[in-house]
């Protein structure tokens, strides 16, 4: 009845004790390393907090963290120290019970029960739920407004009150993610076009997006909300050390998820205003763009300036696109089509209707929103110009105005 | 050992067997039904 | 006492077709049962060949071997071929092979209904791989590239790789409910006399509890993806702000089934474990009705908590502390689980066979899982940990070291039984030591990795997560060839070996160790005795 089982016990049990020792170290180790690794650098735990709720997020963690490393070594030290002295090759023989006997062995049952309930709502519990709600708090004592607009695949900022918009779109080149150029140290975690956030302020930030989910983390604050199409959600941040802090996209977005970061500059509020004041200037100036005649040759270059921002990355160097999903502008019929009707109005799947409204259901977003008259009028002119296509007409940024 | 399942025990076993089995299969398609009542 | 050689006069001339009409028409449940193990098997490999196409991506900083939109759709059909293909097979075979000869049922209730059940599969698996295949040749941009989760509105303006993962899963459902419509029944009907439902054998209730779970969050699902499907080609607006629809109305329908998935994908193996756990140490299982009322607890908790995978999508604070809370009550009975485990080897007479190292391997890195679970309950911290490697690493201790090695367990544990031969017990340990090894040199470093911020689901990553990215690439390599030795092993086995007796393990108790070790075709033909 009883076969071969012993045998292989015999064979087994140095093996497995040598084995039993080392994983029990190994476990040892890392049980010493974590709570530890809490004040450690920065690849271990957290990077460094610098907003109120991400130092709170951390110590949340730290303890937290402290609190599973006690009850897993605790726990296991136990079945360890019975998988030594509990075994048939040192002669144990089992025992019978198949349930608590007696008043100590309900204690043992029920102990553990009760110190996890209390780890989990009190010990645990209230301070998260303290924590909760200071994170939600987004309306009190609000300094100041973000507005933060996810789109594929880059941000839009908008500083409500003022006419500052602005996209921020990735500036590592393509070439060092192809691994034709050597990696710089902010690789794939730098933009052209930063926010800036004054320090010492509570900014409320509202958030959504143009066509899918995407996240918002700036792990330094603590923050991470989701940015949802048709919706607005908040957050904030009250950001207390000056300094650029850099995040992720955190929401699987499509094709270039992982390459639509997030730059904040915090500086102090003299600094900042400044910079508001510059911005002011700059879309005062880039407004008046639309009260003139523009040259084709000022259009191809800006139009160009502007594919190379927002168009390439789907649609590539050539125009060639990447089909079906990406469709080719190289000979493309829509881009070949007549611009505006007799007129001077928008027709339904045009090339300006395709550009202006994007093409729902598609990753195709609608450009009105995040480029200017300016910026249109050029790229339009210039893919109808470019790639082999030779429709030899130009479109105003004056006359996208009085599209809107 | 005892006896053999009966014949009369099996038939009774597969009659409900079939019987609940259809029951379930209802209560699942209701609830799929159900799902798109949900707001939107 | 063998039942194997005694039965009535007249089964001995059945014919049963051999050869290929064989496997296509069976219908007993230990070919059933087999087919579904061997499927998982092979789907197990598919999906782990291509994660590591994914890990070797991730090997260093920059694009080396794939195109983000490939990555992408790798990620995703991982997930969906491990899930659906490789994890719940394997309980579904496990539950056909084992569920009659536990009870003293002479079949499953309804064995038609079981070979459909497993036919479904082929296909599904085929119609979740084919886009990959069509690519290729230039038909349609590749097979679903949202992630596993689906999530409108990505989900919705992808190509014909979301319907075909559409449809996939509406079949996988199918199949499922079919085979948890047939362990319900089986169950409730088939009991030999003598077994009540709190004799059975807690394999028997794990399976019970998932296949309620089952019945209760696949309608679910298969509406949500079906809303999809509408909002993608009919015009509808479930999912579509501007059509006065809600993206979030999908993460709720979603996980409404996904959360129970994960305990869907658990409890059969949290059934195994007192089996094994009793066999090598030789005791009787400690706590069975406490298990038991633990199993219904979290089956009916598990429907409840939902929302922890999307705290992030701005819920009111109510919703967010109630959610907090119901997750973390989960804790409590997963620790009576844990608490019996170790009782039952308590002042046991423990061997360290291969199915017990899994079992104590098994164990220790679930913890892992439950405990890092409760950490990504509490909702303050999880605004760094969400969708980040720390998640990743979390789940992974629960389906592989949890599901993949649970399996691995009562394959080594049942194979005998199948079989009539032991495998190679040698080859058996190896095979542990180097998946335990390597798996914790896999995951350790992702925890690390979303601590430092990096996000899910990007196929490049910035320079300070290089180092922990290759040391996780590594132990990933490592992890799959040594699956060879398990594919070697079982192989080995079903062809020959030592041979395995009724009561193939000193400590074994249960009608299924009554049998000969493989058991008839038919057993179960004459009632057993239940003690």
């Amino acid at each position: 009845m009883s076969h071969c089982t012993c045998q292989i016990t015999k064979s087994g049990s140095a093996i497995t004790n040598l084995g039993i020792r080392w994983v029990g170290s190994f476990w040892a180790l890392v049980a010493l390393l974590l709570p530890g690794a809490s004040h450690a650098e920065y690849k271990f735990n957290f990077p460094e907090p610098v907003t109120p709720v991400a130092r709170e997020t951390l110590h949340i963690h730290n303890e937290f963290m402290l609190v599973i490393t006690i009850l897993f070594v605790v726990v296991f030290a136990i079945m360890i120290y019975s998988m030594v002295k509990h075994r048939k090759s040192v002669g144990h023989q089992p025992a019978k019970f198949t349930g608590p006997t007696g008043t100590v062995q309900w204690f043992w049952a029920l102990v553990p029960f009760a110190i996890l309930l209390f780890i989990d709502f009190i010990l645990m519990g209230i301070p998260a739920v303290n924590a909760i709600i200071e994170m939600e708090d987004t309306k009190t004592r609000a300094d100041m407004v973000l507005k933060v607009t996810g789109m594929q695949w880059k941000w839009q900022y908008e500083y409500p009150g003022t006419d500052i918009k602005f996209i921020s779109t990735m500036s590592t080149p393509r070439e060092q993610i192809n691994n034709a150029e050597a990696k710089g140290e902010n690789y794939l975690l730098e933009v052209d076009n930063p926010v800036v956030l004054p320090v010492g302020k509570k900014v409320r930030i509202l958030m959504t997006s143009t066509d899918v989910i995407h996240t918002w983390w700036v792990p330094q604050f603590g923050v991470k909300r989701d940015a949802i199409p048709g919706f607005l959600r908040e957050t904030w941040v009250n950001i207390e050390k000056p300094g650029t802090y850099r995040g992720q996209c955190a929401e699987l977005c499509g094709k270039d998820h992982g390459f639509m970061p997030i730059v904040v500059h915090a500086v102090p509020e003299p600094e900042f205003l400044a910079w508001l004041e510059q911005k002011k200037a700059e879309a005062k100036a880039a407004a008046g763009g639309a009260d003139r005649t523009w040259s084709k040759d000022e259009l191809m270059a800006a139009g160009k300036e502007a594919y190379d921002k927002q168009c390439v990355a789907c649609h590539q160097a050539a125009g060639q696109g990447l089909p079906p999903a990406f469709p080719a502008l190289a000979g493309s019929k829509i881009v070949a089509g007549p611009l505006l009707d007799a007129n001077g109005k928008i027709i339904k799947d045009s090339h300006v209707d395709r550009v202006l409204n994007g093409k729902p259901g598609t990753a195709m977003q609608a450009f009105r929103n995040s480029m200017s008259d300016v910026e249109l009028a050029a790229v339009i002119t210039y893919e109808r110009n470019s790639f082999g296509n030779q429709a030899g007409d130009m479109i105003q940024p004056a006359q996208i105005k009085a599209l809107r | 050992m005892s006896e053999p399942f009966s014949a009369e025990d099996l038939a009774r076993r597969r009659t409900a067997s079939r019987r609940l089995g259809w029951a379930i299969g209802a209560a699942v398609f209701a609830l799929y039904l159900i799902g798109f009542l949900f707001k939107r | 006492m063998s039942y194997a050689t005694t039965h009535p006069a007249g089964h001995h001339d059945e014919h049963h077709p051999s050869g290929l009409l064989r496997w296509l028409t069976t219908t007993n449940h230990k070919d059933i049962g087999t087919m579904y193990l061997t499927f998982s098997l092979i789907m197990f490999f598919v999906g782990g060949l291509m994660i590591l196409a994914v890990r070797a991506e991730l090997f260093q900083p920059g694009l080396q071997l794939m195109r983000p939109e490939f990555f992408n759709q790798l990620i995703g059909v991982h997930a969906l071929v491990m899930i659906f293909a490789a994890l719940m097979p394997a309980a579904t075979g496990f539950a056909n092979w084992m569920l009659p000869l536990m009870i003293g049922a002479p079949d499953m209730a309804l064995p038609r209904l079981n070979n459909w059940g497993f036919w479904l599969l082929p296909p599904a698996a085929i119609l979740l791989t084919l886009p990959f295949t069509l690519a290729l040749f230039g038909i349609g941009d590749g097979a679903i590239a949202t992630g596993w989760t689906f999530y409108a509105p990505l989900s919705v303006q992808g190509g014909m790789g979301v319907d075909f993962a559409i449809l996939a899963v509406h079949i996988l459902g199918i199949s499922s409910i079919m085979g948890s419509i047939n362990v319900i029944v089986t169950i409730f009907n088939m009991r030999a006399p003598g077994m009540t439902l709190m004799k059975m054998p807690l394999f028997a209730w794990g399976w019970l509890i998932t296949a309620f779970l089952l019945i209760a969050t696949l309608p679910v699902l298969a509406g949500a993806v079906t809303m999809l499907l509408t909002d993608r080609h009919f015009g509808t607006h479930f999912f579509d702000a501007a059509g006065g629809g809600d993206p979030i109305l999908f993460q709720h329908l979603f996980w409404f089934f996904g959360h129970p998935e994960v305990y869907i994908l658990l409890l059969p193996v949290w059934g195994l474990m007192p089996h094994v756990l009793s066999t090598f140490s030789r005791k009787p299982t400690y706590g069975y009705k406490a298990q038991v009322y633990s199993f219904i607890a979290i089956g009916v908790l598990s429907l409840i908590v939902w929302a922890h995978h999307f705290f992030t999508a701005g819920m009111p604070v109510p919703a967010l502390i109630y959610f907090m809370f119901s997750t973390m009550a989960i804790s409590l009975p997963l620790a009576v689980l844990f608490f019996c485990w170790i009782a039952t080897m308590w002042k046991g007479a423990m061997t360290f066979e291969t199915p017990m190292l899994f079992a104590v391997g098994f164990i220790v890195l679930f913890g892992i899982a439950g405990l890092t679970g409760l950490v990504l309950a509490d909702v303050a911290a999880d605004a760094q940990y969400h969708h980040s490697y720390f998640v990743v690493a979390h789940f992974h201790y629960a389906l592989f070291a949890g599901g993949i090695m649970g399996v691995m367990t009562g394959v080594y544990y049942w194979l005998p039984k199948w079989t009539g031969h032991m495998y190679n017990e040698t080859l058996g340990k190896w095979h542990f030591w180097l998946t335990v090894v390597s798996f914790n040199l896999t995951f350790i470093p992702q925890f690390f990795l979303g601590l430092a911020g990096m996000p899910r689901r990007i196929p490049d990553y910035a320079l300070q997560f290089a180092e922990f990215n290759a040391i996780s690439t590594v132990g990933a390599f490592i992890l799959g060839i040594s699956q060879l030795l398990f594919a070697w092993n079982i192989w080995s086995c079903i062809r020959g070996g030592p041979k395995a007796e009724a009561r193939v393990w000193e400590g074994a108790e249960g009608l299924e160790w009554e049998l000969d070790s493989p058991p008839p075709h038919h057993s179960w033909e004459t009632q057993p005795v239940i003690k």
